[in-house]
Order: C-alpha cells, then structure tokens, then sequence
C-alpha cells in the first residue's frame, strides 16, 4: 500500500509492501531499513535507522498524526492512495470561499462585517479573544460574506465556522491551472 | 516564624512556593478550583481548600474565599504567587486587615507600580529614566494620532492598567492607530476591567533585561543582578537567560543600583523587579513587577539564593542578614517556559489532556512542572505547564545543556512551545547573544527536515499497528458505519445484542 505523508508542507511517500517477516519499506522510492518497536500501547516507540536509536512518541488517529522527537513535533497528514484521490476531488470543489473557521476556542469579542458585505483580502471580520489576547481574524481573500454564524460574545470552541465567505472572482484561473 | 502559611495559586507556582515551605518546615494550605481538585499543588499541600467554581473569577480571583480558607485553616501568612491576586492591592490591605501576614510588599506600593501612568510619575520623581512618551491616558484614537507626532514613531499603546503584554500595540504611522486603539482598548477593558491607554515612544532594537531586588523591613535592600528576557512573542517570554549576555560590568552595576533608587522610592518589601528596556547602550525604566517574577529560578541558580524563603523570611519581620558586597552572580542559567502553545502556529493556544511526559533529569537541571498524565489543559488558566531550568559553568554550557535537557523531554496530548526553544538555542543570532525583542518573531519556525522520512516511515507503522489492534479487537464491528446506523434506526440491532449475549 502506498502512502502520501504531509510533514510541516512537505509530501514524502511511504511504501509497505507486505510480506511473511513483516512490511518492508520504500521512503520516496528507496528502500527505507528501519527498526520499529512500540514500547508501549501509548504512543512510545523507539526506531532504528542506520545504527542509530530514536525515540519517539506517536498520537492520532492514523490520518492526522503527530510525533515528538528529541524536542521537535510534527503534524503529520497520512492519506492511502483512496483516501488521496477522495480528498483531492472534494479539494477541487471547494476551491474559494467556504467557511472561515476559529483556529483556536475563544470568545468572539465583536463582529465586523454583516451578510451580504464585500471584503478585502485581510480585512477584519470579527475579533476573537482567545487567552486574554484580542485576535482579529481576516479575509483569506476578496469575498462576500454569504453568512455569519456567530455573535458577540459568543464561545467557540476550535473548528467552530465563524464567517461564510463566498469567493469573488478576481481574474485568475479559478480552476488553478 | 510561621508554623502554616496559605498560597493563593495554582500551578507550578504553587508547587514552588509548597516546597521552600516545606523545607523551612512551614505547613501549606492550598486553595483549589473544581477543575483543580486533582491537580498536584492540590495534592503536595499539607492541606487543601476547595474554592468552588473553574473560571478565575469564581475561584483564585474572589478574596473573600481564599481569606475564608486562610480562617478555617489557621494559616497566618498568604503567600500569592503571581498572577491572580498578587498585584491585587486592595488583597493585600484585605490579608492585613484579616490579621494575617502578606508575603509580598505593601499595598501603597503596588498601586504605585501596578498604575504604568502613576509610576512613570513617581519614576521621574526619583530621577529614574524613561522611554519618552505621555504620562497621561489618551481619550481616543484622534487624540493618540496627535500626541504621537509629539512623540515621534513608531509608538507603542499599552494599556494602563496593563502587564504581562496585554493591550499593547505598535503602531508604525497614523493610518494604523484607529484599529490598533480599537483592539487595545477592548483587551485592556476585558483583562483589567479598564480601558485606559497610554503612548510612548517605540524603541527599536530593544532588548528587554530586569533587575530582581530584595528588601526587608528593616530598611534594608539587594539586587540580584540582572536577567535578560528579550526572546519574546507579543510580549510572552518564552527564554530567559542570566546574565545577561550585552550588558557589560559597569552597565549591570548601574542598572542595579537604579533598580535599587527605583524601589526605595516606593518604599518596596519582600521581592520584586524592575524591568528595563535597553537599546543602543541606554536603558529606560519599563516597569516593576511588584511579585515574584515566573523567570525568578535563573536568580536563584546564579546566586544561589532562594528568592521564596527570601520572601517568607522578610515577611515573618527577619533581617536580610547580608549585604550587596555579598552577593555574586556565578555561572549562567537559562530558562525555558512550557507553555501549551503551538510553535508552528503563530503560538495559538493548544488545548489537551497531557500524555507521554517524559521529564529530563541529570546534573543541573531543574524541572518546576505542574504536569501529570491527563493533565485537562484548556482555557480558563495561564497556558504555562511548567519550566525548565538549567544552569552551565558558562554561557555555551548552560545552552548544550538546555538542548540536552529538551531533547530528553516529551510532552503528549498538548502542543507546546519547545520545538521553538530549540530553534532559538540553535541560531547563529542567539548564539552571538546579539538579539533583541523582535528576534523569535523574525524566526521562520518550522520542523527539522532531516527527520522527515524517519516520522514519516514511523506514523505509517503506528497507523497499520493500529488498524490491525482495532481490526482484532471484538468491538471492531460496533465502530464501523453501518453499525452506529443500525444502532440508531434499526430495533433489529438490540434483538442481534441479545442474541449474542447482552450488554458489556
């Protein structure tokens, strides 16, 4: 089975090919030799790789994963080749507009903009107060605020959609040839 | 001297303050919210006081439940922290009031310090220098647009009532001032309650560098020397560092010395810290903390001095005992805030539960953590965890031995600002010592790439580990789509559960 992982931005692609001693590897094509062993059913794990020893620890769901290593952590986006090709067709889709969604919980301190207002690229929408700090969350793009899903003083929690944007044409090739 | 003291806190303050406490064999009361009841400052007091409530306000912030709990408990002394009530002066007359003893310095002078406007007034006062700018608040964005060409930019709004960076903005020319005043105002207002700001001149290139000072009641007072705070995002710190590496010998002793007359004006007790902001070999008063400060351990690893037996000492009525000639910064010490926080996310909060701690360990490391697995990090309190603490017979030791340190650490659950500790301990520009407060806000923060093959092969190991475990597991049928269908519309799914022997 082959695999596309996103870290931090930059797809790598990881091959299992299964057989009777276990999964052999190919990282980008070449063979990967490493050491797997989970210590533990949480999350530790120690690797192997060319004759050193890593420790590392691993969490999510198998799709969105992250690892710490030595002090650094990474957010991994894992797709199988389904998964892949399902997710760039609904990728292709949604291509400009959409929701604008919180980041992070907080509070929204005070709206903005109204539906139907036309915006500009960074334009403030609302203002999110998430630990005692004042956020202003702006446009991604020129749009027109097609909906807005929340008040002042409103809690959100992370993922919550704040603002529906609906993208307005700025000329270029909205299918991003 | 005390035989049981109260600490009005949480987190890995609290569990600082619990053991000095402990071993000047003073007993400790520790006050807790419901979200709190299992939390270690909770569990390490000799005895524990529920507040009711999560959210500050309803809990570490109501006086009169906390003076309630000192009551009940027969402590005589409330010792609290930083944060919370500890610059509360109108606490500090209540905990006199109650008879009780206040770890911390007189309530005249945390209204003079705690008001940015009344203390740059009384700073001139004593012939303490300033960043040029108004002493008094400014009404609204037109009037701040007209003070500024005084002034000159870029200028930087803060709040009144403000400390640890709340409601200050930066405005670089006229045309940003109305949305910067907006947002300023609102942060001032919903953290302190008062909306006041005040302008001033930015400096650039400043670095930000404090003097921690010591007074007792006797008249009596110290500095311990400097720290060097500069590697800050919006105002957070996230290293500090002791001593400072741009400051020279006759610059650290005058520093000290107008710490020392900026203190004494205000007729300061117990520990505190005068904060500076140098640039181009200048320095102007900032602020004083009138608490102990979150970054006081680098202190304590120079000069070997513990600041929170210092505090309790003077507040049971002891002389310090010592004087300036015998005091001496020794090595360097670096710190390191773990706050959950997202390195490679503009540092947007990150929520969790706690999960694989790994803490380091081995010579001259020091760990002050309020963590423990599943730890619920959200958003009611402070995002910081913990501290790592480490101190080198030099400069260069003490940063090996802090990459060392993080390496060895491992937080789960909840991201935290360590992958961006380590990117500034590896930069050439930390490196030189030559930054400045803008320094981790310049950096591009990303994740090594050299280990992106290894990640990358080894999470597409966990996730086949891990479908296989669920795929043998008995439970897999009841967690695929049509079942969680079936068990909501289907009466057919209950008659199949029986069937296979009822419930689990």
């Amino acid at each position: 089975m082959k695999y596309t992982v996103e870290v931090a931005g930059r797809t790598h692609e990881v091959e299992l090919i299964e057989g009777s001693a276990g999964p052999s590897i190919l990282v980008n094509g070449k063979p990967f030799d490493l050491g797997y062993r989970e210590i533990d059913r949480h999350g530790q794990v120690v690797c192997q790789l060319d004759g050193n020893s890593y420790a590392l620890s691993v969490e999510g769901d198998g799709h969105r994963t992250r690892v710490t290593l030595a002090g650094h952590d990474y957010h991994l986006e894992i797709e199988d080749e389904r998964e892949r090709a399902a997710n760039l067709a609904a990728r292709a889709a949604s291509r400009g507009g959409g929701p604008v969604k919180a980041v992070m919980p907080g509070v929204v301190v005070e709206l903005l903009v109204e539906p139907g207002a036309e915006v500009t690229e960074g334009q403030p929408l609302l203002i999110l107060e998430a630990m005692k700090m004042q956020n202003e969350i702006g446009a991604p793009g020129p749009a027109r605020v097609s909906a807005v899903h929340v008040n002042a003083g409103q809690a959100v929690a992370a993922g919550d959609p704040l603002v529906t944007l609906e993208a307005i044409e700025d000329g270029s090739d909205p299918t991003g040839a | 001297m005390f035989k049981r003291i109260l600490i009005a806190n949480r987190g890995e303050i609290a569990l600082r303050i619990i053991r000095t406490a402990r071993e000047m064999g003073i007993e400790c009361v520790a006050v807790y919210s419901d979200a709190d009841a299992g939390a270690l400052h909770t569990r390490m007091a000799h005895v524990a006081v529920p507040l009711g409530g999560s959210a500050p306000g309803e809990s570490y912030l109501v006086m009169d439940k906390v003076l309630a709990a000192a009551k009940a408990t027969g402590a005589e002394a409330i010792h609290p922290g930083y944060g919370f009530l500890s610059e509360n002066a109108v606490f500090a007359e209540k905990v006199k009031a109650a008879g009780l003893a206040w770890i911390g310095p007189p309530s005249q002078a945390i209204t003079s310090m705690g008001d940015k406007i009344i203390s740059r007034r009384e700073m001139e006062k004593a012939g303490v220098p300033a960043v040029p700018g108004l002493t008094d608040p400014v009404d609204d964005a037109a009037a701040a647009v007209k003070a500024a060409e005084a002034i000159g930019y870029p200028i930087a709004i803060k709040a009144a009532a403000g400390g640890g960076g709340k409601g200050i903005r930066v405005v670089r020319e006229p045309e940003g001032m109305e949305s910067a005043f907006r947002t300023a105002s609102g942060e001032a207002q919903s953290a302190f309650g008062d909306g006041r700001l005040y302008l001033e001149r930015y400096l650039d290139s400043p670095r930000h560098i404090e003097v921690q000072v010591l007074f007792d009641t006797h008249g009596n007072g110290v500095h311990l020397f400097e720290r060097e705070c500069s590697v800050q995002r919006r105002h957070q710190k996230l290293l500090e560092e002791c001593p400072s590496p741009t400051i020279d010998e006759a610059t650290r002793q005058a520093m000290g010395e107008v710490a020392l007359r900026a203190a004494h004006h205000v007729n300061y007790e117990g520990a505190g810290t005068v904060e500076f902001l140098w640039s181009a070999g200048e320095f102007f008063f900032l602020e004083m903390n009138t608490r102990l400060q979150v970054e006081h351990p680098i202190t304590e690893m120079t000069t070997g001095v513990d600041l929170v037996r210092e505090q309790i000492r003077v507040a049971a009525g002891e002389e310090l005992g010592y004087t300036q000639d015998d005091l001496a910064q020794t090595g360097h010490s670096i710190e390191v805030r773990i706050n959950a926080e997202d390195s490679y996310g503009g540092f947007l909060p990150s929520t969790g539960v706690c999960r694989n701690l790994r803490a380091p360990g081995g010579p001259w490391v020091r760990l002050d953590s309020a963590m423990y697995d599943g730890l619920e990090v959200g958003l009611s309190y402070d995002p910081m965890l913990a501290k790592l603490i480490v101190w080198g017979q030099d400069r260069d030791q003490a940063i090996a031995r802090m990459e060392r340190a993080i390496a060895e650490t491992n937080v789960g659950g909840v991201k935290t600002g360590l992958p961006a500790a380590l990117a500034v301990l590896g930069h050439p520009r930390f490196r030189s010592g030559d930054y400045d407060t803008h320094f981790l806000e310049s950096l591009t923060l990303e994740p090594p790439a050299e280990y992106d093959e290894l990640v990358a092969a080894a999470a597409v190991l966990y996730r086949r580990k891990r479908n296989e475990r669920s795929a043998m597991s008995p439970d897999a049928a009841d967690r695929s789509g049509w079942s969680e269908r079936s068990r909501r519309d289907s009466s057919a799914y209950a008659k199949r559960r029986l069937e296979r022997g009822g419930a689990r």
